[in-house]
């Protein structure tokens, strides 16, 4: 009789062994390192997840603009293809790495660890304050990779609709900030904030809950005040 | 489809395990995912299926996957119950209508099996 699992077969010479370890355990070691790395810089991180065309960038733009001269801002950019995004980014004068992942949905450690070496050659003092890493669009792979960020932040945009939370529960369970964008076009959907607020924090009463409107700068204080408490 | 990379990890470490353990053949994989892991499972089966057939060691493993129950907490009085089919509609035990879920996230390679 085999001696691991007992069958009958007399050729039965296998080895059952107990893993019980996470499919993401080579992910998430390689995370804390970038952890390390992102905190010896001095700064914070924030892994920005949302469906394409919610704001991601506008909102990072809007937020360089404001607290630029204040804090020392680096940007990591996810997307399947091109710089576009790095580019309005840089355009706004912050260090700026654009990672294309050429097909795969979502961001990985490894990935982001190129991305943070690559930033550090841009900084002369080897210092930041606060590392935006923009996912690519997507509200459902992102979610699994934790990249060494300190913040998560879920942002869905007005016209996508409310039923986001209870669609994508994964992204709102694991984030910490959940905002929503273009608040300036709330007289022109059917979009209920509260239906969506109370599904997010069903999901996850921890949430922090913003709103904001990157047209009419509504928000945008507190967002910013969010973002100072975090560097201090 | 993260699930692909999900699937390219597992076979990473099913390699390793192999090695650790001077295997040849891996015959049997139980692997747990949870409800709220935002994983498709239909997606990481057929992952599973396409990229274990390219190399020896995983060629004949089967894949056995094991989905949870999520445990929901009452909010109100802290009761758990569990449930595979979403929310309840409110606590069994004090009929509060807020509960919000633990765990359910997992996704756990559990046991192995190799020849």
């Amino acid at each position: 009789m085999c001696e691991d699992c007992g069958c009958a077969s007399p050729s039965h010479n296998h080895k059952v062994v107990d893993v019980n370890q996470s499919l993401l355990a080579a992910n998430d070691a390689l995370a804390e390192k970038n952890r390390e790395h992102i905190e010896e810089l001095g700064a914070v991180a924030i892994n920005l997840i949302s469906s394409p065309g919610s704001g991601k960038t506008t909102l990072l733009e809007k937020t360089i603009e404001r607290l630029g001269k204040e804090l020392r801002i680096g940007v990591i950019e996810g997307d399947i293809e091109t710089e576009r995004d790095a580019e309005r980014i840089r355009a706004k004068g912050v260090p700026v790495v654009q990672l294309t992942t050429g097909g795969a949905c979502h961001l990985d450690a490894a990935l982001v660890h190129k991305g943070i070496h690559a930033l550090e050659h841009q900084l002369d003092d080897k210092k930041l304050d606060l590392l935006f890493i923009e996912n690519v669009g997507n509200l459902v792979c992102p979610a699994t990779f934790y990249l060494g960020e300190h913040q998560r932040v879920v942002m869905i945009s007005v016209p996508e609709g409310p039923d986001k939370p209870a669609k994508y529960p994964r992204a709102f369970i694991g984030s910490d900030v959940f905002m929503i964008s273009k608040t300036d076009l709330l007289p022109y959907f059917d979009f209920s904030s509260e239906m969506a607020i109370k599904d997010a924090l069903l999901l996850n009463p921890k949430l922090r809950v913003m709103s904001v409107s990157a047209t009419t700068g509504d928000g945008f204080d507190s967002w910013l005040a969010y973002l100072r408490s975090l560097c201090q | 489809m993260h699930e692909i990379s999900l699937v390219q990890g597992l076979l990473r470490q099913l390699g390793e395990l192999a090695g650790e353990h001077q295997c040849q053949a891996i015959s049997k994989v139980r692997v747990e995912i949870g409800p709220l892991s935002g994983i498709v499972i239909d997606s990481f089966q057929f992952g599973f299926d396409v990229l274990s057939a390219e190399q020896d060691l995983t060629r004949d493993a089967l894949l056995e996957i094991v989905t949870p129950p999520i445990q929901y907490k009452c909010c109100y009085c802290g009761h758990v119950c569990l449930s595979s089919e979403g929310v309840p509609d409110s606590c069994p035990e004090c009929s509060h209508t807020l509960l919000v879920p633990e765990g359910g996230d997992g996704l756990i390679l559990m046991q192995v099996e190799m020849v």
